[in-house]
Protein backbone atom coordinates (compact mmCIF):
# COMPACT_ATOMS: atom_id res chain seq x y z
CA UNK A 1 0.00 0.00 0.00
CA UNK A 2 2.05 2.75 -1.42
CA UNK A 3 -0.71 5.32 -2.40
CA UNK A 4 -0.19 8.50 -0.10
CA UNK A 5 -3.60 10.32 -1.75
CA UNK A 6 -6.53 9.84 1.49
CA UNK A 7 -8.49 7.27 0.72
CA UNK A 8 -11.45 5.32 2.67
CA UNK A 9 -8.85 2.15 1.75
CA UNK A 10 -6.76 3.47 4.69
CA UNK A 11 -9.82 2.94 7.33
CA UNK A 12 -8.01 -0.09 8.63
CA UNK A 13 -5.19 2.64 10.27
CA UNK A 14 -8.12 4.86 12.07
CA UNK A 15 -7.21 1.85 14.42
CA UNK A 16 -3.38 2.04 14.33
CA UNK A 17 -2.47 3.94 17.66
CA UNK A 18 1.53 3.67 16.82
CA UNK A 19 2.95 6.87 16.64
CA UNK A 20 0.16 8.75 17.98
CA UNK A 21 -1.22 10.86 21.06
CA UNK A 22 -3.64 10.07 23.42
CA UNK A 23 -6.26 11.67 21.51
CA UNK A 24 -6.43 8.93 18.78
CA UNK A 25 -6.99 6.28 21.97
CA UNK A 26 -9.82 8.17 22.28
CA UNK A 27 -10.56 8.61 18.59
CA UNK A 28 -10.66 4.39 18.39
CA UNK A 29 -12.17 4.14 21.77
CA UNK A 30 -15.21 6.32 20.31
CA UNK A 31 -15.21 4.65 17.01
CA UNK A 32 -15.30 1.04 18.57
CA UNK A 33 -17.96 1.60 21.18
CA UNK A 34 -19.77 3.17 18.59
CA UNK A 35 -19.48 0.16 16.14
CA UNK A 36 -20.68 -2.17 19.10
CA UNK A 37 -22.99 -0.05 20.96
CA UNK A 38 -25.26 -0.03 17.19
CA UNK A 39 -24.92 -3.89 17.11
CA UNK A 40 -26.13 -4.12 20.60
CA UNK A 41 -28.84 -2.06 19.53
CA UNK A 42 -30.20 -4.11 16.76
CA UNK A 43 -29.73 -7.10 18.44
CA UNK A 44 -31.71 -5.89 21.52
CA UNK A 45 -34.55 -4.66 19.20
CA UNK A 46 -34.76 -7.99 17.48
CA UNK A 47 -34.32 -10.20 20.81
CA UNK A 48 -37.60 -7.61 22.52
CA UNK A 49 -39.43 -9.05 20.28
CA UNK A 50 -40.21 -11.74 22.26
CA UNK A 51 -41.40 -9.72 24.70
CA UNK A 52 -44.84 -9.33 22.04
CA UNK A 53 -44.63 -13.41 21.90
CA UNK A 54 -45.86 -13.34 25.06
CA UNK A 55 -44.43 -14.26 28.69
CA UNK A 56 -44.18 -17.79 27.93
CA UNK A 57 -41.62 -17.35 25.50
CA UNK A 58 -40.33 -14.06 27.19
CA UNK A 59 -39.27 -15.85 30.44
CA UNK A 60 -37.91 -18.88 28.08
CA UNK A 61 -35.25 -16.72 26.72
CA UNK A 62 -34.63 -15.12 29.60
CA UNK A 63 -33.62 -18.29 30.96
CA UNK A 64 -30.66 -18.23 27.93
CA UNK A 65 -30.30 -14.37 28.98
CA UNK A 66 -29.05 -15.26 33.15
CA UNK A 67 -25.89 -17.75 31.30
CA UNK A 68 -22.21 -16.26 32.55
CA UNK A 69 -21.52 -15.95 28.64
CA UNK A 70 -24.51 -13.84 27.92
CA UNK A 71 -23.63 -11.95 31.46
CA UNK A 72 -20.19 -11.42 30.16
CA UNK A 73 -21.82 -9.99 26.81
CA UNK A 74 -24.22 -7.70 28.88
CA UNK A 75 -20.88 -6.01 30.95
CA UNK A 76 -19.20 -5.50 27.51
CA UNK A 77 -21.91 -3.34 26.50
CA UNK A 78 -22.41 -1.43 29.82
CA UNK A 79 -18.75 -0.72 30.14
CA UNK A 80 -19.12 0.35 26.11
CA UNK A 81 -22.02 2.45 27.02
CA UNK A 82 -20.62 4.05 29.97
CA UNK A 83 -16.68 4.57 27.66
CA UNK A 84 -18.39 5.99 24.54
CA UNK A 85 -20.76 8.61 26.74
CA UNK A 86 -18.07 10.18 28.96
CA UNK A 87 -16.00 10.48 25.81
CA UNK A 88 -19.53 12.30 24.12
CA UNK A 89 -19.33 14.52 27.38
CA UNK A 90 -15.81 15.34 26.50
CA UNK A 91 -16.18 16.11 22.52
CA UNK A 92 -19.56 17.97 23.81
CA UNK A 93 -17.70 20.15 26.24
CA UNK A 94 -14.84 20.69 24.22
CA UNK A 95 -17.11 21.64 21.53
CA UNK A 96 -18.69 23.80 23.52
CA UNK A 97 -15.72 25.87 24.61
CA UNK A 98 -15.22 23.70 27.87
CA UNK A 99 -11.43 22.49 29.14
CA UNK A 100 -9.89 22.34 25.15
CA UNK A 101 -6.94 23.17 27.15
CA UNK A 102 -6.70 19.84 29.06
CA UNK A 103 -8.34 17.59 26.63
CA UNK A 104 -6.02 15.12 27.58
CA UNK A 105 -6.09 15.00 31.48
CA UNK A 106 -10.17 15.58 30.73
CA UNK A 107 -9.98 12.47 28.92
CA UNK A 108 -7.77 10.53 31.33
CA UNK A 109 -9.90 11.45 34.46
CA UNK A 110 -12.86 10.55 32.25
CA UNK A 111 -12.11 6.94 31.45
CA UNK A 112 -10.89 6.40 34.98
CA UNK A 113 -14.54 7.42 36.25
CA UNK A 114 -15.90 4.97 33.73
CA UNK A 115 -13.80 2.29 34.90
CA UNK A 116 -15.05 2.90 38.54
CA UNK A 117 -18.35 3.04 37.43
CA UNK A 118 -17.85 -0.48 35.30
CA UNK A 119 -16.29 -2.47 37.89
CA UNK A 120 -18.87 -1.42 40.18
CA UNK A 121 -22.01 -2.25 38.05
CA UNK A 122 -19.49 -5.66 37.65
CA UNK A 123 -19.63 -6.51 41.28
CA UNK A 124 -23.13 -5.70 41.29
CA UNK A 125 -24.25 -7.93 38.36
CA UNK A 126 -21.51 -10.90 39.06
CA UNK A 127 -21.96 -11.14 42.96
CA UNK A 128 -25.87 -10.88 42.69
CA UNK A 129 -25.35 -13.51 40.32
CA UNK A 130 -24.25 -15.97 43.01
CA UNK A 131 -26.67 -15.25 45.41
CA UNK B 1 -8.10 17.25 -6.70
CA UNK B 2 -10.99 19.59 -5.52
CA UNK B 3 -14.17 17.93 -6.07
CA UNK B 4 -16.94 20.12 -7.66
CA UNK B 5 -19.43 19.29 -4.50
CA UNK B 6 -17.07 19.77 -1.93
CA UNK B 7 -18.29 23.15 -0.59
CA UNK B 8 -21.41 23.27 -2.21
CA UNK B 9 -23.48 24.12 1.28
CA UNK B 10 -26.42 22.46 1.67
CA UNK B 11 -29.33 23.34 3.99
CA UNK B 12 -29.33 19.41 5.17
CA UNK B 13 -25.91 19.56 5.99
CA UNK B 14 -24.79 22.00 8.36
CA UNK B 15 -24.58 22.26 12.42
CA UNK B 16 -28.30 21.34 13.09
CA UNK B 17 -27.80 17.66 12.31
CA UNK B 18 -24.26 17.84 14.29
CA UNK B 19 -25.88 19.74 16.91
CA UNK B 20 -28.60 16.96 17.09
CA UNK B 21 -26.69 14.36 17.54
CA UNK B 22 -24.49 16.12 20.44
CA UNK B 23 -27.83 16.86 21.59
CA UNK B 24 -29.07 13.44 21.73
CA UNK B 25 -25.66 12.23 22.94
CA UNK B 26 -26.20 13.79 26.03
CA UNK B 27 -29.55 13.62 26.65
CA UNK B 28 -28.97 9.45 26.31
CA UNK B 29 -26.34 9.84 28.88
CA UNK B 30 -28.88 11.42 30.87
CA UNK B 31 -31.86 8.78 30.44
CA UNK B 32 -29.12 6.08 30.57
CA UNK B 33 -28.32 6.75 34.00
CA UNK B 34 -31.90 6.35 34.78
CA UNK B 35 -32.68 3.11 32.61
CA UNK B 36 -29.40 1.27 34.43
CA UNK B 37 -30.47 2.33 37.76
CA UNK B 38 -33.80 1.02 37.40
CA UNK B 39 -32.78 -1.93 35.16
CA UNK B 40 -29.47 -3.15 37.20
CA UNK B 41 -29.80 -1.45 40.90
CA UNK B 42 -33.07 -0.57 42.06
CA UNK B 43 -34.96 -3.83 40.35
CA UNK B 44 -33.51 -6.75 42.91
CA UNK B 45 -32.43 -9.05 40.19
CA UNK B 46 -33.07 -6.47 37.58
CA UNK B 47 -36.57 -6.40 34.73
CA UNK B 48 -35.85 -10.53 34.86
CA UNK B 49 -39.33 -11.87 33.94
CA UNK B 50 -42.58 -10.48 32.13
CA UNK B 51 -44.34 -9.90 34.69
CA UNK B 52 -41.76 -7.91 36.29
CA UNK B 53 -41.89 -5.73 32.77
CA UNK B 54 -45.50 -4.94 32.65
CA UNK B 55 -45.70 -4.40 36.60
CA UNK B 56 -42.95 -1.60 34.83
CA UNK B 57 -45.16 -0.73 32.48
CA UNK B 58 -48.05 0.04 34.51
CA UNK B 59 -46.01 3.52 35.71
CA UNK B 60 -47.56 6.15 33.04
CA UNK B 61 -44.16 7.79 33.02
CA UNK B 62 -42.56 4.44 32.18
CA UNK B 63 -43.62 4.21 28.53
CA UNK B 64 -43.51 7.86 27.85
CA UNK B 65 -39.46 7.81 28.77
CA UNK B 66 -38.84 4.73 27.38
CA UNK B 67 -40.28 5.60 23.73
CA UNK B 68 -38.13 9.01 24.10
CA UNK B 69 -35.51 6.85 24.90
CA UNK B 70 -35.80 4.53 21.61
CA UNK B 71 -35.96 7.97 19.36
CA UNK B 72 -32.64 9.31 20.74
CA UNK B 73 -30.70 5.76 20.51
CA UNK B 74 -31.55 5.50 17.23
CA UNK B 75 -31.39 9.10 16.50
CA UNK B 76 -27.94 9.32 17.78
CA UNK B 77 -26.84 5.73 16.80
CA UNK B 78 -28.05 6.15 12.67
CA UNK B 79 -26.26 9.68 12.98
CA UNK B 80 -23.09 8.32 14.26
CA UNK B 81 -23.21 5.55 11.43
CA UNK B 82 -23.62 8.04 9.32
CA UNK B 83 -20.69 10.41 10.30
CA UNK B 84 -18.38 6.94 10.01
CA UNK B 85 -19.71 6.12 6.99
CA UNK B 86 -18.81 9.85 5.67
CA UNK B 87 -15.28 9.29 6.73
CA UNK B 88 -14.95 7.13 4.02
CA UNK B 89 -15.82 9.92 1.15
CA UNK B 90 -18.00 8.29 -0.82
CA UNK B 91 -19.48 9.88 -4.06
CA UNK B 92 -21.85 12.33 -3.59
CA UNK B 93 -24.74 9.95 -5.33
CA UNK B 94 -23.65 6.60 -3.05
CA UNK B 95 -24.17 9.17 0.20
CA UNK B 96 -28.00 10.12 -0.69
CA UNK B 97 -28.70 6.53 -1.58
CA UNK B 98 -27.24 6.15 1.98
CA UNK B 99 -28.66 8.97 3.55
CA UNK B 100 -32.03 6.91 2.15
CA UNK B 101 -31.46 3.65 3.97
CA UNK B 102 -30.69 5.23 7.24
CA UNK B 103 -33.55 7.30 7.36
CA UNK B 104 -36.23 4.36 6.62
CA UNK B 105 -34.02 1.60 9.06
CA UNK B 106 -34.01 4.19 11.57
CA UNK B 107 -37.54 5.04 10.97
CA UNK B 108 -38.73 1.28 10.91
CA UNK B 109 -36.52 0.68 14.30
CA UNK B 110 -38.70 3.75 16.00
CA UNK B 111 -41.99 2.49 14.85
CA UNK B 112 -40.98 -1.27 16.00
CA UNK B 113 -40.38 -0.18 19.44
CA UNK B 114 -43.26 1.87 19.49
CA UNK B 115 -45.54 -0.53 17.74
CA UNK B 116 -43.46 -2.96 21.02
CA UNK B 117 -44.36 -0.67 23.61
CA UNK B 118 -48.03 -0.06 22.76
CA UNK B 119 -47.97 -4.30 23.07
CA UNK B 120 -46.87 -4.22 26.25
CA UNK B 121 -48.28 -0.72 27.24
CA UNK B 122 -51.92 -2.50 26.50
CA UNK B 123 -51.06 -5.91 28.36
CA UNK B 124 -49.92 -3.79 31.84
CA UNK B 125 -53.09 -2.07 31.61
CA UNK B 126 -54.94 -5.40 31.48
CA UNK B 127 -53.24 -7.03 34.61
CA UNK C 1 31.05 14.28 18.54
CA UNK C 2 30.13 12.09 16.06
CA UNK C 3 27.28 9.52 15.66
CA UNK C 4 26.84 7.27 13.42
CA UNK C 5 23.76 6.54 12.13
CA UNK C 6 21.83 4.49 9.59
CA UNK C 7 19.04 6.80 7.66
CA UNK C 8 16.60 4.53 5.80
CA UNK C 9 14.85 7.02 3.96
CA UNK C 10 11.27 6.59 1.59
CA UNK C 11 11.84 6.33 -2.08
CA UNK C 12 8.97 6.78 -4.56
CA UNK C 13 8.61 8.71 -7.84
CA UNK C 14 4.88 9.27 -8.66
CA UNK C 15 2.78 6.86 -9.81
CA UNK C 16 5.93 3.96 -8.94
CA UNK C 17 6.06 1.66 -6.08
CA UNK C 18 7.50 2.76 -2.32
CA UNK C 19 11.07 1.46 -1.85
CA UNK C 20 13.37 2.05 1.22
CA UNK C 21 17.28 3.14 0.94
CA UNK C 22 19.46 3.03 3.76
CA UNK C 23 22.54 5.37 3.81
CA UNK C 24 24.87 5.14 6.90
CA UNK C 25 25.28 8.91 7.56
CA UNK C 26 27.87 10.44 10.38
CA UNK C 27 26.04 13.13 11.98
CA UNK C 28 26.88 15.01 15.16
CA UNK C 29 23.72 14.88 17.36
CA UNK C 30 23.22 18.21 17.63
CA UNK C 31 22.55 18.83 14.05
CA UNK C 32 18.85 18.25 13.28
CA UNK C 33 16.87 15.68 10.91
CA UNK C 34 17.07 17.83 7.69
CA UNK C 35 21.31 17.98 7.92
CA UNK C 36 21.27 14.25 7.92
CA UNK C 37 18.78 13.94 4.73
CA UNK C 38 21.16 16.51 2.88
CA UNK C 39 24.42 14.55 3.99
CA UNK C 40 22.54 11.13 2.48
CA UNK C 41 21.79 13.86 -1.07
CA UNK C 42 25.47 15.44 -1.07
CA UNK C 43 27.62 12.50 -0.22
CA UNK C 44 25.24 9.76 -1.44
CA UNK C 45 22.27 10.41 -4.00
CA UNK C 46 21.82 13.32 -5.80
CA UNK C 47 18.49 11.98 -7.09
CA UNK C 48 16.77 11.97 -3.78
CA UNK C 49 14.18 14.86 -3.18
CA UNK C 50 13.04 16.67 -0.91
CA UNK C 51 11.51 19.95 0.41
CA UNK C 52 13.81 22.24 2.42
CA UNK C 53 14.24 26.03 2.44
CA UNK C 54 14.98 28.41 5.33
CA UNK C 55 16.41 25.83 7.58
CA UNK C 56 14.46 27.93 11.02
CA UNK C 57 11.23 26.75 11.16
CA UNK C 58 9.74 29.48 9.21
CA UNK C 59 9.06 28.07 5.82
CA UNK C 60 7.45 25.03 6.71
CA UNK C 61 9.08 23.08 3.79
CA UNK C 62 10.86 20.43 5.75
CA UNK C 63 8.00 18.46 7.25
CA UNK C 64 8.19 14.48 6.83
CA UNK C 65 7.49 11.93 9.20
CA UNK C 66 10.42 10.97 11.21
CA UNK C 67 10.04 7.50 12.75
CA UNK C 68 6.59 7.58 11.79
CA UNK C 69 5.52 10.53 13.38
CA UNK C 70 5.19 14.17 11.98
CA UNK C 71 8.38 16.77 12.31
CA UNK C 72 9.69 19.93 10.86
CA UNK C 73 13.16 18.40 10.29
CA UNK C 74 14.77 21.38 10.53
CA UNK C 75 14.72 21.86 14.10
CA UNK C 76 14.46 18.17 14.87
CA UNK C 77 17.58 17.22 16.68
CA UNK C 78 19.36 14.18 15.35
CA UNK C 79 19.59 13.21 19.75
CA UNK C 80 15.97 13.66 19.74
CA UNK C 81 15.08 10.62 17.36
CA UNK C 82 18.04 7.98 17.80
CA UNK C 83 20.92 7.28 19.19
CA UNK C 84 24.27 6.15 18.29
CA UNK C 85 24.25 4.02 16.00
CA UNK C 86 20.52 3.77 15.55
CA UNK C 87 18.16 3.62 12.82
CA UNK C 88 16.19 6.84 11.90
CA UNK C 89 13.20 6.17 9.29
CA UNK C 90 12.11 9.10 7.21
CA UNK C 91 9.05 9.01 4.93
CA UNK C 92 6.96 11.79 3.09
CA UNK C 93 4.38 12.90 5.08
CA UNK C 94 1.08 11.22 4.67
CA UNK C 95 -2.47 12.58 3.18
CA UNK C 96 -0.76 14.25 0.54
CA UNK C 97 -0.16 12.59 -3.50
CA UNK C 98 3.52 11.82 -3.48
CA UNK C 99 5.44 13.72 -6.21
CA UNK C 100 8.57 12.55 -5.62
CA UNK C 101 10.50 10.92 -2.92
CA UNK C 102 9.87 13.46 0.15
CA UNK C 103 8.13 16.31 -1.42
CA UNK C 104 4.12 15.81 -1.42
CA UNK C 105 1.79 17.87 -3.35
CA UNK C 106 -0.03 20.42 -0.37
CA UNK C 107 -1.56 22.34 -3.47
CA UNK C 108 -5.19 20.91 -2.27
CA UNK C 109 -4.39 22.41 1.17
CA UNK C 110 -3.01 26.31 -0.50
CA UNK C 111 -6.41 26.13 -2.43
CA UNK C 112 -8.42 25.47 0.46
CA UNK C 113 -6.50 28.29 2.30
CA UNK C 114 -7.39 30.46 -0.27
CA UNK C 115 -11.05 29.92 0.04
CA UNK C 116 -10.63 31.42 3.23
CA UNK C 117 -8.46 34.29 2.10
CA UNK C 118 -5.91 33.41 4.80
CA UNK C 119 -3.75 36.32 5.32
CA UNK C 120 -0.34 35.86 6.75
CA UNK C 121 -0.18 38.91 8.39
CA UNK C 122 -2.59 40.03 11.31
CA UNK C 123 -2.78 42.25 14.13
CA UNK C 124 -0.40 41.32 17.00
CA UNK C 125 -3.17 40.92 19.50
CA UNK C 126 -4.85 38.75 16.71
CA UNK C 127 -2.12 36.63 15.72
CA UNK C 128 -2.17 35.74 19.16
CA UNK C 129 -3.76 32.80 21.21
CA UNK C 130 -5.87 34.63 23.59
CA UNK C 131 -4.69 32.09 26.16
CA UNK C 132 -1.00 32.23 25.72
CA UNK C 133 0.11 33.43 29.52
CA UNK C 134 2.78 35.99 27.88
CA UNK C 135 0.98 38.93 25.59
CA UNK C 136 3.43 40.98 23.99
CA UNK C 137 4.00 44.47 25.59
CA UNK C 138 2.34 46.39 22.95
CA UNK C 139 -0.25 44.55 21.83
CA UNK C 140 -1.40 47.51 19.81
CA UNK C 141 -3.50 46.72 17.03
CA UNK C 142 -1.54 48.57 14.65
CA UNK C 143 1.20 46.62 15.17
CA UNK C 144 1.22 43.40 13.06
CA UNK C 145 3.53 40.21 12.70
CA UNK C 146 3.42 36.61 10.47
CA UNK C 147 0.73 34.18 12.15
CA UNK C 148 1.78 30.94 13.34
CA UNK C 149 0.67 28.97 10.84
CA UNK C 150 3.61 28.40 8.92
CA UNK C 151 1.28 26.40 6.23
CA UNK C 152 3.75 22.90 6.03
CA UNK C 153 0.49 20.32 6.47
CA UNK C 154 1.78 18.15 9.19
CA UNK C 155 -1.93 18.68 10.93
CA UNK C 156 -3.47 17.27 7.26
CA UNK C 157 -0.80 14.50 8.04
CA UNK C 158 -1.63 13.53 11.08
CA UNK C 159 -5.28 13.86 11.53
CA UNK C 160 -7.20 10.34 11.43
CA UNK C 161 -10.20 12.16 9.02
CA UNK C 162 -7.98 13.55 6.17
CA UNK C 163 -6.27 9.77 6.51
CA UNK C 164 -9.83 8.41 4.60
CA UNK C 165 -11.47 11.71 3.02
CA UNK C 166 -9.83 13.65 0.54
CA UNK C 167 -12.60 16.13 0.34
CA UNK C 168 -12.42 17.27 4.61
CA UNK C 169 -10.64 20.49 4.56
CA UNK C 170 -8.61 19.41 7.38
CA UNK C 171 -7.10 21.12 10.54
CA UNK C 172 -4.93 23.52 9.23
CA UNK C 173 -7.53 25.40 6.81
CA UNK C 174 -10.20 25.08 9.44
CA UNK C 175 -7.49 26.95 11.87
CA UNK C 176 -6.72 29.57 9.59
CA UNK C 177 -10.90 29.66 9.05
CA UNK C 178 -10.74 30.74 12.70
CA UNK C 179 -8.26 32.93 12.34
CA UNK C 180 -9.84 35.33 9.60
CA UNK C 181 -13.19 35.16 11.52
CA UNK C 182 -11.96 36.31 14.70
CA UNK C 183 -13.14 39.60 13.86
CA UNK C 184 -16.49 38.98 11.62
CA UNK C 185 -17.35 35.59 10.50
CA UNK C 186 -18.13 36.19 6.62
CA UNK C 187 -20.74 34.31 4.58
CA UNK C 188 -17.49 32.99 2.26
CA UNK C 189 -16.08 31.36 5.11
CA UNK C 190 -19.05 29.92 6.47
CA UNK C 191 -19.96 28.52 3.46
CA UNK C 192 -16.49 26.72 3.72
CA UNK C 193 -16.87 25.80 7.10
CA UNK C 194 -20.13 25.11 7.91
CA UNK C 195 -20.95 21.95 5.49
CA UNK C 196 -20.34 18.21 5.69
CA UNK C 197 -16.70 18.65 5.17
CA UNK C 198 -16.20 21.68 7.26
CA UNK C 199 -15.80 21.74 10.83
CA UNK C 200 -18.36 19.34 12.07
CA UNK C 201 -16.05 16.45 10.43
CA UNK C 202 -13.51 16.94 13.42
CA UNK C 203 -13.84 13.93 15.79
CA UNK C 204 -11.25 15.15 18.50
CA UNK C 205 -8.24 13.35 18.62
CA UNK C 206 -6.32 16.47 18.61
CA UNK C 207 -3.20 15.17 16.79
CA UNK C 208 -3.31 18.18 14.66
CA UNK C 209 -1.99 20.04 17.84
CA UNK C 210 -0.47 17.15 18.80
CA UNK C 211 1.95 17.50 15.80
CA UNK C 212 2.22 21.13 14.97
CA UNK C 213 5.39 22.99 14.70
CA UNK C 214 4.19 26.08 15.62
CA UNK C 215 1.75 26.14 19.00
CA UNK C 216 -1.18 27.15 16.21
CA UNK C 217 -3.66 24.62 18.15
CA UNK C 218 -5.45 23.98 15.21
CA UNK C 219 -7.39 21.58 17.59
CA UNK C 220 -8.57 24.70 19.82
CA UNK C 221 -9.29 26.39 16.91
CA UNK C 222 -11.80 24.04 15.62
CA UNK C 223 -13.44 24.13 18.52
CA UNK C 224 -13.73 27.87 18.40
CA UNK C 225 -14.77 27.82 15.05
CA UNK C 226 -17.73 25.39 16.01
CA UNK C 227 -19.01 27.96 18.94
CA UNK C 228 -18.52 30.56 16.46
CA UNK C 229 -20.94 29.05 13.87
CA UNK C 230 -23.25 27.59 16.53
CA UNK C 231 -23.93 31.08 17.90
CA UNK C 232 -24.05 32.54 14.33
CA UNK C 233 -26.88 30.09 13.30
CA UNK C 234 -28.87 30.48 16.66
CA UNK C 235 -28.96 33.97 16.16
CA UNK C 236 -29.95 33.71 12.37
CA UNK C 237 -32.84 31.44 13.41
CA UNK C 238 -34.45 33.48 15.95
CA UNK C 239 -33.65 36.91 14.34
CA UNK C 240 -36.43 38.04 12.11
CA UNK C 241 -34.05 38.91 8.87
Amino acid sequence: MNNNDPSSHHFLRWFDPRHKSIGTIAFIINRFSALGLTVYLILHLVVLSKLASGGQAYDEFLILAKSPVIKIGEMFVIAGGIIHGANGVRIALNSFGFLVKIQKELFIGLMILSLAIIFYFGVHMFSGAQN
Amino acid sequence: MIRKDQFQSSSKENVWLWLTKIITGLSIVIFLAIHFIVNHLIAPEGLLSYADILAYYSYPIVPVMEAGFLVLVVSHSFLGIRSIILDLNPAAKVMRVINGLLIALGSAAILYGLWLLIVLVGRSTNL
Amino acid sequence: MVWTIELCIARQKAGSERHYQTYQIEIDPDEYVLDAVEKAWAFYDRSLTFRHACHHSTCGACGMLVNGVEKLTCITPIRSVVQDKGRLLIEPLRNFPILSDLVVDTSSMFNNLNKVSFNQVASLPAACLPYESEQPEHAHPEYERLVDCIECGMCISACPISLTSSDYIGPAVLAAAQHESIQSLSPRILEVVDNKNGVWRCHSAYECSAVCPSGVEPGWRIMKMRQAVIAHRIKSFFSSD
